[in-house]
C-alpha cells in the first residue's frame, strides 16, 4: 500500500506486511514491559503507559467473532460488504472486511485468513485497498 | 450534597426541520421548560447545553433568542450522551450548592447532513475501514442470536412494541404501528438489522429546569426528585470482549442502584437507548430487568409494554421518537418527568413512582460504548 493510502486509513505505515511467501499479516505493537499486544500499532501502551513497544507480526489466521452484511455506508465503499470482528491468537481483535465469500456460508468461530483486497473506490477513482480476511479453504490451511 | 429536583420540562416534537436553524428548533423547548417551571428567567443561574454536532456556542445561539444571557453557558459534546452529560454536570452544580437553579438543554439538527448513517470520527481506524453504527449493533445482534437463540422475529418485536407506544406520543416522529412482517420486509441496512430496526434520524430539542429540592417547592407542586446520577466512559479493550454484554451499562447500573439504595425491581418505567432494536434487549439484561438470555421472553410476555411490569420506552423510544443525538438524553428525562407527574394520556404508566433514563453514546474502536449516563428519578 502507498504511504498516502496508509494515511487515509489512519493506520501507521507498517500496520500491514507481506511475508516472502505471500502471507499477509497485520503488524501490531507488543509492550516490552507488560507484554500487551495492541492493533493498530501505537507509540504508548494502553495498559502500563510504557513507550517501550516493538512491532509484532500478528498471525495471518484468526477466528470470526461476528459479522454483518452492510448495505448502507458512506460513499466510496463497495456495497454490500461484510463487516466483521476477527480474533487473532495474540489476544487482539481486529475489525475487518470479509471478502470473496457467500455470506450465507459464514459461521461463528470459523477460521479466516488475512489478505489484501479492494474494498472501495478512492475519490480519484483508484481502487481502495487494505487488509481483509477470507475463510480458510478447507484442506489447505 | 443537596437533593435536586426537576421543576420544568419541555420539548419540541422530533422531526425534520431542515428549513430552521438550530436555535429556532430549540428555543420553543426552552421556553416551554421555563414556563412549566414558572421560574423567572433572571433566576436561572447557569445553563448546560448538550449537542454533539450542533457546532460552537449552541447554548448562546439558542438563549439569545429568549434573552437568557449574561449567565454561565456551558456547551457539552459527548456523542449521543451529550445532553445526559449536560444534565449530570448541571446536577452536580446544584447538588454541590454552587447554583440553586440551572437550565439544561439538549439539541441537534441532523438534517443538515442530508441523511444516511451518522457521520463518525474518521481518525478512528475502524471508522476509516468502514465501520458504521448499524454494523456495530448488527454484530452484537448476530453474536447474541448465536449464543442465546434469539430470533429475527424477537428483534423485530422490539420495533413493533416501540411503534405501538409511539402512536400515543405526539412528540414522536413515527406515529403508525408496524407489524413484525413489515419490519422484516423493510430495507436491509446491516444484516440482520433492517431499516425498521434503526431509529430515524432527525432534528429536535428538549429542556429541563432543575433546582435544589428545597427551592423546588416554590416553583412546582410536583417536583421530580433526582435520586441517582451516574456517568461513565467505556473501558478500552484491545483484545476479546463479550459483545452480548454491554459492560458500560452493566457497570453503570450497578453503581447507580447502589448510590440510590434501590434495585431494578423498584423501577416502574425506563427510557433506554434503543438506537437499534437489538440494543433494547441487551439493556433489559444490563439494567437488571431480567436475567441474561431472558430479554426476548420479557418482551414477548408484554412486561416491557405499557401495562406490563416494567414498561420500557413508553415514549416510543428512539425507534419511534427519532434520535437527534444531542437532544436524546434530556428528551428521555422529559418523558420520565411527564410520566411521574401522570401527564402521559394513553401511554401513561399507571402509578409510576420511580423512573430511569439510560443514554449511551459513541462508536470508538475498542469500547463497548464511549460513554453511558444513567439517571433515576422519583416523585
Ligand atoms: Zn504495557
Amino acid at each position: 500500500m502507498s504511504q498516502e493510502l496508509q494515511e487515509a486509513l489512519n493506520l501507521a505505515g507498517d500496520a500491514v506486511t507481506t511475508d516472502s511467501d505471500g502471507t499477509v499479516r497485520l503488524v501490531g505493537s507488543e509492550c516490552g514491559d507488560c507484554n500487551k499486544n495492541v492493533f493498530p500499532p501505537t507509540a504508548v501502551c494502553p495498559e502500563c503507559m510504557s513507550e517501550n513497544l516493538a512491532p509484532i507480526k500478528l498471525s495471518a489466521e484468526g477466528k470470526l467473532y461476528s459479522w454483518s452484511v452492510v448495505h448502507a455506508a458512506p460513499k466510496g465503499w463497495n456495497l454490500p460488504f461484510i463487516a466483521a470482528y476477527v480474533d487473532l491468537p495474540e489476544e487482539v481483535r481486529v475489525f475487518a472486511h470479509i471478502v470473496d465469500v457467500d455470506p450465507d456460508s459464514l459461521e461463528m468461530e470459523m477460521p479466516v485468513v488475512a489478505r489484501i483486497a479492494a474494498l472501495g473506490t478512492e475519490e480519484s477513482g483508484a481502487p481502495f485497498e487494505s487488509y481483509a480476511f477470507t475463510p480458510v479453504q478447507k484442506g489447505n490451511s | 450534597m443537596r437533593d435536586v429536583a426537576i421543576v420544568g420540562a419541555g420539548m419540541v416534537p422530533f422531526g425534520k426541520y431542515q428549513e430552521k436553524t438550530l436555535a429556532d428548533i430549540a428555543w420553543p423547548a426552552v421556553k416551554q421548560a421555563v414556563e412549566d417551571a414558572g421560574i423567572k428567567k433572571t433566576d436561572i443561574e447557569a445553563t448546560y447545553c448538550g449537542t454533539a454536532l450542533g457546532g460552537m456556542m449552541a447554548g448562546q445561539r439558542i438563549l439569545k433568542k429568549l434573552g437568557i444571557t449574561g449567565l454561565p453557558i456551558i456547551n457539552i459534546e459527548n456523542a449521543c450522551s451529550s445532553s445526559s452529560t449536560a444534565f449530570r454536570e448541571a446536577w452536580i452544580t446544584v447538588a454541590a450548592g454552587v447554583y440553586d437553579a440551572v437550565l439544561v438543554i439538549g439539541v441537534e439538527k441532523l438534517t443538515k447532513f442530508g441523511g444516511g448513517t451518522l457521520p463518525l470520527e474518521k481518525e478512528d481506524w475502524e471508522v476509516s475501514h468502514g465501520l458504521v453504527m448499524p454494523a456495530l449493533y448488527a454484530m452484537r445482534a448476530r453474536r447474541y442470536m448465536h449464543e442465546y437463540g434469539l430470533t429475527e422475529n424477537d428483534i423485530a418485536d422490539v420495533s413493533v412494541k416501540a411503534r405501538k407506544h409511539g402512536v400515543w406520543n405526539e412528540d414522536a416522529q413515527f406515529r403508525k404501528e408496524v407489524t413484525r412482517e413489515e419490519v422484516l420486509a423493510s430495507r436491509p441496512v446491516a444484516d440482520p438489522l433492517k431499516l425498521f430496526h434503526c431509529c430515524p434520524s432527525g432534528d429536535g430539542a428538549a429542556a429541563v429546569v432543575i433546582c435544589s429540592a428545597e427551592k423546588a417547592k416554590q416553583y412546582s407542586a410536583s417536583p421530580i426528585r433526582v435520586i441517582g446520577s451516574e456517568i461513565n466512559s467505556g473501558k478500552y479493550m484491545t483484545g476479546y470482549r463479550d459483545m452480548t454484554s454491554p459492560e458500560i451499562t452493566l457497570r453503570g447500573a450497578k453503581e447507580l442502584y447502589e448510590e440510590a439504595g434501590i434495585g431494578p425491581e423498584d423501577v416502574d418505567l425506563a427510557e433506554v437507548h434503543d438506537a437499534f432494536a437489538i440494543a433494547e434487549l441487551l439493556y433489559y439484561e444490563a439494567l437488571g430487568f431480567c436475567a441474561k438470555g431472558d430479554a426476548a421472553k420479557l418482551l414477548a410476555d408484554g412486561e416491557t409494554s405499557v401495562g406490563g411490569k416494567i414498561p420500557v420506552n413508553p415514549s416510543g423510544g428512539l425507534l419511534s421518537k427519532g434520535h437527534p443525538i444531542g437532544s436524546t438524553g434530556v428528551a428521555q428525562i422529559v418523558e420520565i418527568v411527564r410520566q411521574l407527574r401522570g401527564q402521559c394520556g394513553q401511554r401513561q404508566v399507571e402509578g409510576a413512582k420511580v423512573g430511569l433514563t439510560h443514554c449511551t453514546g459513541g462508536g470508538v474502536s475498542g469500547f463497548d460504548h464511549g460513554v453511558c449516563s444513567i439517571h433515576l428519578f422519583a416523585r
